[in-house]
């Protein structure tokens, strides 16, 4: 050090400090005190597979796609699937649709699952130590694959028997391929069947054979779904030329071409119904929609009518079929008009605007007016009270035989996909639950894993995973700090044209770019997670926020915090929370 | 070598010449041509210094004294409002010792915005502990920038070189611009006395209690006094080398005269001019041309006036409540000194405006006239203003 | 002592024209002095700047009000510009026109001459065809003018600032002091 000062023919006294001011523990004066407080976003608890929806995007701002998939994979082992063709709530309750718009996470999700199938990558998933028991499952659906998949990483051996020849359930003979392209499907089940899921097709389970499955089994989980159309109940509906919607895309899907000269009527308003309507215009035909309530009010999801206008289908709202009869060549359909008597459930509720009759001729009727079970025994007993009685599941662990567990469409009020696999991870948590520590555990050890506020389960929760360490408080948009925002435009999905859509099942939605999704995902506040901004440490006055080189992880040093909770106030995502200070 | 400079580039020529490390500044006319060429030698490596942009005067003078604290030479240029902004880290550079060397180029303050000449900026920072020398034409500009890292260095205290606005800064004349190895024959290369040392790891400026504060200040006091004897070392020095020397004060034909202007700045060369013709008049005129104001130069002063019958003192300054301020530090000189000659406060060329020849004799004419000073200070060329209507 | 002033618009080299000009003077052994008006200068608005040359040092440090000379660069200015202001009597105008000004009565009393120095600056591709930088032609018809400064001397000054583009602007300077036209003293 140069120390010239005392050999100055003139004096020259400066003054130093060799004590670093950590000698005083700013610590003391604090009265508030910040801490690390990871959350949860909206959009994971309106997930109903819980998907831990704002770390998936972090993950992918970052371009770690792998880690991203994986961490779909942890609650829904369908994201090919799901990227497709869910009906993404979680993009209604995202935090920046106040903001500017909801965050693409549906599309995000599409380009995680295809990229992992462009690159072969495989998951590096933890497995549970084997278990004992083994379990058989009714149906290879999205529900009966989901359970399968996560009782198998819980460390249980699992057999799924489908009737049919190929697995899939409703995503391999209920939805059309330009909604959701085989690859996409069998990717995703070979995944599940590599993970040590074994699938038996064309072994239809019999009212006889179950009976031997809960001798061979200790547990079978019910997923066979609803096969069996429901009447409309008005007189000539069972005339030839009157079939059910399902049916016919379950022979497209099959391979065959179902004629379809001339104009074909379809009944009903849900997804059934329009996957219908648009496979009719693919095949040359033309497609009458008929719905006995107003277009705001189907359920099938809005931007699937959108296309399916644009691609040529005719839609009459506020129709209700009254009678079916031959006429010559042609089936002459009576309908009756309605109109919109009152709201119920933010839908019209409707009556018979009588007098108002309308005849079509038409050359066949598809009915798409929702299905249900095909035997009566695949069904939970509605007077049994000794049944467990879940959000997506039932229990019937009646005697000393086998754990009889109903799932999927047979007990979900809701029926998608994504509910589907909600059930089929209850049901896995709920039997893991049941066969380790008893009966009494499963209601509250499905407490413990609830993601939020919601009924969405997290099976890395329920593993012990750090996201359990999350509170379950659910972020508001008036919790994120917008200053450090900046408004940029939603990706848009690209699509195909309404010409090359309306002449072949070729999969509508195209796959984004890794810079647009990279791009999309960065937006996404990532609430209440850390997403390693260092707000925190850049604001902190006190350099008490210590960041760890090694683990990226971050501390406060209460030795120096003063308890200012500049930190919380800065950090964009509400990942910080301040509390008062107990002595 | 005689080349025909712009008085901000004869700043530049010695800040290149003195071999700075660390620059920094922010623009501000009439200063901004300094540091636009000195940023261009910087880019094109004609200097092997570090030129750092910044986003305020107070944010450059703090850099620069973060940079002079890690014992390198520092240079920065402002005028103005700049300098006004700069105020609180002035005192901090006198009383951290670092000795940082400024060119200002004096500009009137706002309101009324006003780019052009006036003291009142530089002399409202004269109690910051900062040495100050004031300039008459390029050729002291650029001597005086080589001289003031010498000074700064020798007694470790910051150092102004002051000029005028346009009429020193934006004028070309011809200069002679010394060669390098002449220049490191003058200024040897800085070591500091301190400085921060990674190896040996420190803090300065600590808390201060009243026990030490007034020792510290008592080693500036003795360091200013200082200053003025090793001016005159570097003085003889610089003469040796360049053959050129202006003194702490210069005085024009004061031997025998009876009235002595006190001036400052660029405005003594056309005061010189005025005195050629009231000596060719017979008149017994003179020049003190006061070139350091920190420190200033007491004896030296009192010495020259001591023979004059009257000092008229011509500020281009003013303090608001007490007149000009050279007037009031030559007239605080002279105080104790028995039968000293009545000084004479005028204010002219506030703002920008011209001081001819022909109102320095006026000024000559009312001193020769009046017996005593009517008032603090007389403003020359004052006219009817027009209001709005 | 000689003072000259110099007015023009704003982006047309009219300072420069007076720093070389000062620094042809300074070759050819005169004290010189140059400065712009101090002002605020934009583009295409009217600007002045000033010499001063002299054998001794020049002391005066004040604006230039009474000068000897002037030089024009811009003739539109003369409507908007009293470009007399102060001339001392008998002293050179020149103006920047291939022909004189229609009208001599606001001149009586002094020298004018004038020259084509658009016309020059774009034979030697000064400038662009809608702005030519007609400052060293105007320097050379000065010279012309005064008889002073040698254009050896005016040539140093622009080697040494305009070394980039300095043979075309050394030529403008060279056709100016021939093709100037000196109409002399105004009756």
């Amino acid at each position: 050090m140069i120390m010239n000062e005392s050999a100055n023919p003139n004096p020259l006294f400066m003054p130093r400090t060799y004590l670093t001011t950590e000698s005083n523990k700013t610590g003391s004066w604090r009265f508030a005190r910040p801490r690390y407080d990871e959350k949860t976003s909206p959009c994971s608890a309106a997930c109903p597979a819980g998907e831990d929806i704002a770390r998936i995007e972090m993950l992918a701002t970052q371009g770690l796609f792998k880690e991203a998939w994986e961490t779909i994979l942890l609650e829904n082992p369908f994201p090919s699937v799901c990227g497709r063709v869910c009906f993404h709530s979680c993009e209604d309750l995202c935090n920046r649709r106040e903001f500017d718009a909801a965050v693409a996470i549906h599309s995000l999700e599409r380009f995680l699952a295809d990229t992992a199938i462009r690159y072969g990558i495989k998951p590096d998933l933890e497995r549970r130590t084997p278990r004992k028991q083994k379990i058989a499952v009714v149906g290879a659906g999205p529900a009966g694959l989901s359970a399968a998949w996560f009782l198998t990483l819980l460390g249980y051996s699992c057999r799924v028997f489908e009737a049919s020849e190929e697995a899939g359930g409703i995503l391999r003979w209920g939805i059309p391929a330009y909604r959701l392209p085989l690859t996409a499907l069998r990717h995703d089940i070979k995944q599940i069947e590599a993970q040590g899921v074994s699938i038996l097709t064309g072994k239809p389970v019999t009212a006889e054979m179950l009976e031997a499955l809960k001798k061979d089994f200790d547990a079978v989980f019910m997923a066979c779904g609803h096969g069996l159309g429901m009447a409309m109940n008005v007189p000539g509906e069972n005339l030839k030329g009157v079939g059910e919607g399902l049916d016919f895309l379950r022979q497209i899907r099959d391979g065959q071409t179902p004629a379809c000269n001339g104009v074909s009527a379809v009944i009903g308003g849900g997804n059934t119904a329009v996957d219908v309507a648009r496979s009719v215009v693919r095949l040359g035909g033309k497609a009458l929609l008929l719905y006995r309530r107003r277009r705001r009010d189907m359920p099938a999801f809005d931007p699937e009518v959108e296309m399916a206008l644009d691609e040529g289908v005719e839609l009459q709202e506020l129709m209700a079929p009254v009678a079916v009869a031959q006429e010559e060549e042609k089936i002459l359909l009576t309908l009756q008009e309605m109109m919109i008597a009152g709201e119920e459930n933010s839908r019209g509720r409707i009556v018979p605007d009588h007098g108002k009759i309308h005849q079509v001729r038409v050359d066949r009727i598809f009915k798409a007016i929702g299905a249900q079970a095909v035997e009566p025994w695949h069904q939970p007993d509605a007077a049994d009270r000794d049944m467990l009685r879940l959000t997506h599941t039932v229990l019937n662990r009646r005697g000393t035989g086998a754990v009889l567990v109903f799932g999927g469409d047979l007990t979900n009020a809701t029926k998608s996909v994504v509910h589907a696999i909600a059930s089929g991870k209850q049901a896995a948590i709920a039997l893991d639950a049941l066969f380790q520590e008893g009966v009494e555990a499963v209601v509250p050890r499905m407490e413990a894993c609830r993601v939020g506020d919601g009924q969405s389960l997290s099976m890395e929760v329920y593993l012990g995973g750090e996201r359990r360490l999350r509170n379950p408080h659910v972020v508001r948009y008036e919790e994120i700090n917008t200053d450090h925002f900046q408004f940029i435009p939603r990706v848009t999905q690209p699509r195909l044209l309404k010409e090359e859509r309306a002449r072949s099942f070729e999969e509508i939605d195209l796959k984004i770019s890794a810079q647009l999704a990279m791009k999309e995902a960065e937006s996404c506040f990532n609430c209440g997670i850390c997403n390693q901004c260092d707000n925190c440490y850049i604001y902190c006055p006190d350099t008490s926020v210590i960041l760890e080189r090694d683990t990226q992880g971050r501390h406060i040093n209460y030795d120096y915090c003063k308890g200012c909770g500049l930190c919380v106030v800065e950090c964009p995502r509400n990942a910080m929370s301040l509390g008062e200070e107990t002595p | 070598m005689k080349r025909v400079l712009e008085g901000s580039h004869a700043v530049a020529e010695a800040v290149r010449l003195a071999k700075v490390q660390v620059i920094s500044a922010y623009p501000i006319t009439p200063q901004t041509h300094i540091v636009e060429i000195l940023s261009e030698y910087c880019t094109k490596g004609l200097m092997n210094a570090r030129f750092l942009r910044v986003e305020s005067e107070h944010s450059c003078m703090a850099a620069l004294i973060g940079a002079q604290t890690a014992g390198v030479r520092t240079f920065t240029a402002t005028s103005g409002q700049g300098l006004a902004l700069m105020h609180e880290l002035l005192h901090w550079a006198s009383g951290a010792r670092l000795p940082i060397v400024m060119a200002e180029v004096n500009r009137a303050l706002a309101p009324g915005w006003n780019i052009w000449v006036d003291q009142t900026d530089s002399l409202a920072q004269r109690d910051t502990g900062w040495i100050q020398m004031y300039c008459e034409d390029g050729q002291e500009v650029l001597d005086s920038t080589l001289q003031a890292f010498y000074l700064a260095e020798s007694v470790n205290l910051p150092v102004m070189v002051v000029l005028d606005a346009f009429y020193l800064s934006h004028t070309y004349e011809p200069v002679d611009v010394p060669g390098q190895e002449a220049v490191d024959r003058f200024l040897p290369p800085y070591v500091p006395k301190f400085q921060l040392d990674t190896a040996h790891p420190c803090g300065f400026g600590p808390l201060v209690a009243p026990g030490d504060y007034m020792e510290m200040r008592y080693h500036i006091a003795m360091a200013m006094d200082d200053a003025l004897i090793r001016f005159g070392e570097i003085e003889d020095a610089f003469a040796a080398q360049f053959n050129r020397r202006y003194g702490p004060v210069e005085a024009i034909e004061c031997e025998d005269a009876e009235i002595i202007f006190v001036t400052t700045g660029t405005l003594t060369s056309t005061c010189r001019l005025a005195l050629q013709d009231l000596r060719a008049k017979g008149e017994k005129a003179g020049i003190l041309k006061i070139k350091l104001l920190r420190p200033f130069p007491y004896e030296r002063i009192r010495e020259e006036l001591k023979g004059a019958k009257k000092v008229a003192v011509i500020d281009r300054n003013f303090s608001f409540g007490a007149g000009g301020i050279f007037a009031q530090e030559v007239r605080a000189a002279l105080c104790n000194t028995p039968d000293h000659p009545p000084v004479f406060g005028f204010i002219a060329g506030i703002g920008g405006r011209d001081v001819t020849p022909e109102m320095l004799t006026e000024i000559y004419r009312q001193t020769k006239n009046s017996d005593a000073p009517q008032k603090e200070s007389v403003w020359m060329g004052l006219h009817e203003v027009k209001y709005a209507d | 002592m000689i003072e000259i002033r110099f007015h023009g618009r704003g982006g047309q080299g009219t300072v420069v024209a007076t720093i070389l000009l000062a620094k042809a003077f300074f070759q050819a052994g005169y004290q010189v002095q140059s400065f712009p008006f101090f002002g605020v200068e934009r583009r295409g608005a009217p600007v002045e700047a000033y010499v001063r040359l002299d054998r001794g040092k020049i002391l005066l440090r004040t604006n230039v009000t009474t000068p000897d000379h002037v030089a024009v660069q811009d003739q539109t200015l003369l409507h908007s510009i009293n470009v007399t202001r102060g001339l001392k009597p008998g002293g050179w105008i020149l103006i920047n026109s291939p022909s004189p000004p229609a009208d001599l009565t606001p001149y009586a009393g002094f020298q004018l001459a004038h020259v084509d120095a658009n016309q020059i600056a774009l034979n030697h591709r000064l400038g662009t065809r809608t702005h030519p930088i007609v400052n060293t032609a105007m320097i050379g018809a000065f010279a012309r003018m005064l008889g002073m400064p040698p254009l050896e001397a005016i040539a140093a000054a622009i080697e040494e600032d305009l070394a980039a583009d300095a043979q075309s602007n050394i030529e403008a300077v060279r056709d100016a002091y021939r093709e100037v036209c000196l109409l002399g003293g105004i009756g």
